[in-house]
């Protein structure tokens, strides 16, 4: 099983949650207003008067199989506005419970 | 930090504040001045204006015309109504209810004083007179007497009156037909004619022989002393033994010669009995503001001590008592509201099971209320019938906010959570649905504040307390029942067993409770979620069920069975009885029929306790005199019966007995048999047809038309004309010549004529510190027909006398009534008053039948007014107030749903609610009031909660996914609980209300019919239309849904190409 953590701007909630609806992912976990800041050139969000914007986050955890498809969405989503964006990055799970 | 987070982590200062609140509570409970109804001023202004000599026609081109005029431009005028009779003008205002009258009596004083200037120069200065409420009389006393009866005024004056003046707020008291001792000196006219004297000889001889008189001081050597002459008469008897004149024979002539002195009682002009025996009424009013309730139990308190030091034939017995009307009524309301208290708390008992969440919500209850006595006590209001009655309409829904919280926490308890935890997060789940919910109920009760007219003064006070009311229970939904919850509800008991297993302790133990109660509820679950299955598959012919039981229901309606009236008639145990003889009959003869009526009266109506008769006129301008009429040809009773649990026939009942009894009788020319009904405005329930037009004659011929025409109505009683007939006068006409020949003039004419038949007023008698009258005059063989009339002897300027014959003609002659005008036209009024029918049916009948058979010349009128009018006004009134209510509810649904649809659905209940109304009333057979309109528009309110509740739980289904009609059933099955509960509260709160059979409950039956009705209707048709007009109008919006979200994220069908992949 693998975890995807995809960090997007708050603008492409819906999207996201259309998107995970789509691939027919079903358990995820969300986190509302994080900060960050991209390493090639993506924009500080921090929330401040000089940089405004937020990013919410989701971590989903999907089966091996699944993963191409979701990698390939999220790309499509970059894609479709990619001044908005959006990340993903895969960890391996260890162990659940 | 939220409200109720701070309220469950500071249990103390949470409780201690709500104890804080009670003790304030009882504080202005215990305060409270009871009252029938909320303070209200009678919008009525009167300016009275005198012109000497000027007859009634005179009177209204010349004053009262000007003043209408002038007054027509006082703001808030409903009315212009004005009486011109000789000498007098009496124009009367009527302003809307609920005015400021300090600035209207402003206001008509600078019109009046910018009209004086264009008055007659005779006329005097225009009086403004404002009618008060602390001018009625609150209580009325009658004391009779036997033996003392002659000095009964004497005791009134000295000892009753003074006493019952120290009774704090106490206002006027009066008394009518006390009897006043005079000393008469009653001359025959021969006699005097004989001895050639004339009888201001003799006025002035009585006159000069009684005085008192300082004649100077006397120095003797060492003191001084002041000289007075004493010749008081101490005796009456004195006056006999004065010499008049000497004859021209040389004797002397001596008063006991030529007349009789009579130390007596006044003539008789107003004669008083109480069942037979001679009486004087006591009348009492209060000061403004005064505790009615307070006032008249002091002054019973203070009669009953005074009784003790009178002498023993001296009896005082209560003609009628308003308090006990106010404090009968309110003891049966506030009855009313412990009633429905206890039945809340057994509703909620009954569906929850547990006494501990009883015990939670039941708090709520008495927390609200008593909130309600603070508003109150800020508001300088009173413990009234509109007060309690909102306390027992706000009963049923206080509980519902609380229901709510504690439903929500007892789910998460026992889904093993921890109390105080669960108490946390269930209310913060819920409380802003609370709070909306509540919004709707403001919605509905806030703009009851703002109605206008007698409608406004009666609903304000109960708008603004259930507004207070549900918004305390509410803040006490949030903050107290959380609190209570967390320390009150106990965990779910659990335990770990050996094998190391989670144990529930609870389960397997099933009480009572259980097994009877919660199995009945599974299956109505069950029944309801089945139908409801079947109608949301028969969607066509459920709806075509629904409209037809709508339909039918309204037949009742349509069929006119549905009567309306202002207010319904209250059975208080006393009646009126007025009743008119011929015009101009004697008093005696009057009297004579007086007591044949109440002998009758007493055989026909064994029930009577009490007749007070008063026959006659007072000549005393006293403020009692205001409100009783009576004439010479005139007797008005009042009846007082037992209260009407203690009787078997109802007061109508015997007001026909004794209306039939009266119609047999030739010589009663009207007759009225009035229902005293404690009603505000209390101008009786009649229906008023006005007829305008100026030419007497026609009018009077009209009006006697109109009589004829309504008395062949079946459901008319009492019916009778306002003008007054004709009144026959004794016209002399003095020739001037002959007079003048004679050195007489009119004037002193007129003044001669005074002193032989009215009596020349010659000084007092004093004795014992009060002063009696001594009037001298013929006596009454020598006054009392025409030829004696003409007989009289006028003294001439030479000393000799002439008889009036040769100075003057006398003939009869009949005065022109009193020029009634209303709306600056001359009006003349018919009444009616409805038997066996309705206020609104009678005037329809009348309008229908009666006006269209009568030949209205070009000029003429006629105007349904009376009731009838202001209950039109009301009704007006309150179909906006009730659309007004619709828009703002539809406004806060629309805005909590976030959706125009939601509302409309929700909406559709209303009109059956109006169903359950009418066949409500259709079954009691009642009429629709006042009162009960303001039940159909607190209706609004009330069913549209059931749906709210049932719409927002289908919503949430939806959104968490299910298919539409299972969404559909699964709310059905899981809000039916709360629906009912609810509905329960509020019906069962109503009960006591409508059951009622205590005084003055007549007023409010409707109220809890029409909500009863109402909302027992709607509530099981609300179990379906909501859900069925939801499946309806849902399913085509839904799937619309998801195709816009598919075209709105295109980005799913975007290809990802080779050079893209970083």
């Amino acid at each position: 099983m693998k975890s995807v953590m995809i960090v997007f701007n708050q603008a492409n909630t819906g999207r996201v949650e259309y998107m995970l609806d789509v691939l027919g992912i079903r358990g995820f976990t969300f986190f509302e207003q994080v900060q960050g800041r991209g390493t090639n050139g993506g924009e500080p969000r921090r929330g401040t008067h000089a940089w405004p914007e937020m990013n919410s986050c989701v971590i989903t955890v999907v089966e091996e199989e699944q993963l191409p498809a979701l990698l390939e969405s999220i790309k499509k989503l970059d894609l479709r506005n990619e001044e908005v964006g959006v990340r993903a990055f895969v960890w391996d799970i260890v162990a659940t419970v | 930090m939220a409200i109720y987070k701070s309220a469950i982590e500071k249990p103390v200062t949470t409780a201690l504040i709500f104890v804080a609140v009670i003790v304030i509570g009882i504080y202005s409970f215990l305060k409270l001045p009871i009252d029938q109804f909320p303070e209200m001023d009678p919008p009525y202004i009167t300016v009275m204006t005198t012109y000497p000599g000027a007859s009634a026609s005179e009177m209204e081109t010349n004053v009262t015309k000007i003043m209408e005029n002038a007054l027509t431009s006082v703001d808030h005028l409903k009315h212009i109504t004005s009486q011109s009779k000789d000498n007098i003008s009496v124009v009367t205002l009527e302003l809307e209810w609920g005015e400021n009258m300090d600035e209207a009596v402003n206001d008509v004083r600078s019109f009046v004083d910018m009209a004086a200037n264009n008055l007659p120069d005779n006329c005097a200065k225009p009086v403004i007179f404002k009618l008060s409420t602390s001018s009625m009389p609150i209580c009325q006393y009658s004391i009779t007497a036997d033996e003392t009866y002659a000095g009964l005024d004497k005791i009134l004056n000295d000892e009753v009156v003074p006493q019952l003046n120290h009774i704090d707020g106490i206002g006027n008291i009066s008394l009518s037909g006390a009897p006043d001792r005079y000393v008469y000196v009653n001359i025959d006219q021969e006699k005097l004619d004989a001895y050639g004297i004339t009888l201001e000889q003799v006025g002035q001889v009585v006159t000069a022989n009684n005085l008192n008189l300082s004649s100077g001081t006397i120095k003797m050597p060492q003191e001084q002393y002041q000289m007075q002459v004493r010749s008081e008469y101490i005796e009456s008897s004195e006056i006999e033994n004065l010499m008049v004149a000497m004859s021209p024979q040389g004797q002397q002539v001596f008063i006991r010669d030529i007349a009789t002195v009579k130390d007596t009682i006044k003539d008789l002009s107003l004669d008083e009995k109480t069942n037979g025996r001679e009486a004087v009424r006591l009348i009492i009013a209060k000061q403004t503001g005064a505790n009615t309730v307070q006032v008249c139990r002091d002054v019973r308190a203070e009669l009953a001590k005074i009784q003790k030091q009178l002498p023993t034939d001296v009896k005082i017995e209560k003609i009628y008592d308003s308090s006990e009307n106010i404090q009968n009524s309110i003891n049966s309301l506030e009855e009313s509201v412990l009633y429905a208290l206890l039945f809340v708390v057994l509703v909620v008992l009954f569906f929850l099971g547990k006494w501990r969440a009883t015990i939670i919500i039941g708090i709520t209850i008495p927390i609200a209320l008593i909130v309600a006595f603070i508003y109150l006590g800020l508001a300088d209001s009173s413990l009234n019938i509109i007060s309690l009655c909102s306390l027992t309409i706000a009963i049923g829904m206080v509980v519902d906010d609380a229901i709510v919280v504690l439903e929500n926490i007892t789910r998460h308890v026992e889904r093993g959570e921890d109390p105080h935890e669960a108490s946390i997060y269930a209310t913060n789940e819920v409380w802003v649905s609370v709070i909306a919910t509540t919004l709707v109920l403001v919605a509905v009760f806030v703009p009851l504040t703002m109605l206008s007219g007698m409608a406004g003064i009666m609903f304000h006070e109960l708008g603004w307390i259930v507004t207070v009311v549900c918004c305390t229970s509410t803040l006490v939904a949030i903050s107290l029942t959380p609190m209570l919850c967390s320390k009150l509800l106990k965990a779910k008991k659990v335990h770990v067993d050996e094998q190391g297993n989670l144990v529930d302790d609870e389960a397997g133990k099933k009480g009572w409770y259980e097994r009877t109660v919660v199995r009945a509820l599974d299956v109505i679950d069950e029944y309801y979620a089945r139908s409801l299955g079947w109608c949301l598959n028969h969607k066509f012919v459920t709806f075509l069920i629904l409209l037809a039981f709508f339909g039918l229901s309204l037949t009742p309606a349509f069929m006119g069975k549905i009567g309306t009236d202002f207010m319904q008639q209250q059975d208080n145990g006393r009646l009126s009885v007025t009743v008119k003889l011929q015009r101009g009959t004697r008093i005696e003869e009057t009297l004579k029929t007086a007591r044949h009526l109440e002998a009758r009266f007493v055989e026909l109506v064994p029930e009577i306790q009490l007749i007070n008769t008063s026959a006659g006129s007072n000549d005393d301008a006293t403020i009692a005199a205001l409100f009783s009429s009576t004439m010479n040809n005139k007797i008005q009773m009042t009846i007082r019966l037992p209260k009407k649990w203690e009787r078997d026939r109802d007061i109508w009942t015997i007001a026909e007995i004794l209306r039939q009894e009266m119609a047999s009788y030739p010589e009663i020319n009207e007759y009225q048999c009035v229902v005293s009904s404690g009603g505000p405005g209390g101008n009786g329930n009649t229906v008023d047809l006005e007829i305008y037009g100026y030419d007497f004659d026609k009018t009077s011929q009209l009006a006697e038309q109109c009589r004829q025409l309504i008395s062949q109505l079946p459901g008319a009683r009492d019916v009778n004309i306002s003008r007054e007939d004709d009144r026959p006068d004794i016209k002399i006409t003095v020739d001037k010549e002959k007079a003048s020949r004679l050195g007489l003039s009119s004037a002193t004419i007129s003044t001669y004529l005074r002193n032989r038949v009215a009596g020349m007023s010659c000084g007092y008698l004093k004795d014992d510190g009060s002063e009696y009258d001594i009037v001298v005059r013929l006596e009454e063989e020598d006054r009392n027909s025409i030829s004696d009339i003409l007989n009289l002897s006028i003294p001439t300027a030479t000393g000799k006398s002439v008889k009036l014959t040769e100075v003057a003609s006398v003939g009869e002659y009949w005065a022109p009534p009193t020029i009634e005008r209303k709306a600056r036209q001359r009006i003349v009024t018919v009444k009616a008053t409805p038997y066996n029918t309705t206020l609104g049916e009678l005037a329809n009948a009348i309008t229908s039948e009666v006006v269209p058979q009568l030949d209205l010349p070009v000029g003429y009128s006629t105007h349904i007014g009376g009731n009838v009018e202001t209950q039109q006004d009301t009704f007006h009134d309150m179909i906006l107030l009730g659309l007004m209510i619709i828009m703002l509810v539809y406004i806060v649904m629309a805005s909590q749903f976030e959706s125009l649809r939601m509302p409309a659905i929700i909406m559709f209940t209303i009109p059956f609610a109006l169903s359950g109304v009418i066949i409500a009333l259709w079954l009691t057979g009642r009429s629709l009031d006042m009162i009960g309109a303001l039940g159909l528009v607190l209706l609004v309110g009330i069913v549209v909660k059931n749906g709210i509740v049932l719409v927002d739980y289908i919503n949430l289904m939806r959104e968490r996914g299910y298919e539409l009609n299972q969404a559909i059933q699964m709310s059905g099955r899981s809000r039916i609980r709360p629906v009912l509960m609810t509905a329960f509260t509020t019906i069962l709160g109503m009960i006591p209300m409508a059951v009622s059979s205590g005084e003055g409950a007549e007023m409010w039956q409707p109220l809890g019919i029409v909500v009863i009705g109402g909302l027992t209707v709607s509530t099981f048709l609300t179990l379906y239309v909501v859900p069925v007009l939801y499946g309806v109008m849902s399913r085509h919006g839904d799937r619309d849904k998801q195709e816009a979200l598919r075209k709105k994220f295109i980005f799913m069908d975007l290809k990802v190409k080779k050079g893209d992949e970083k």
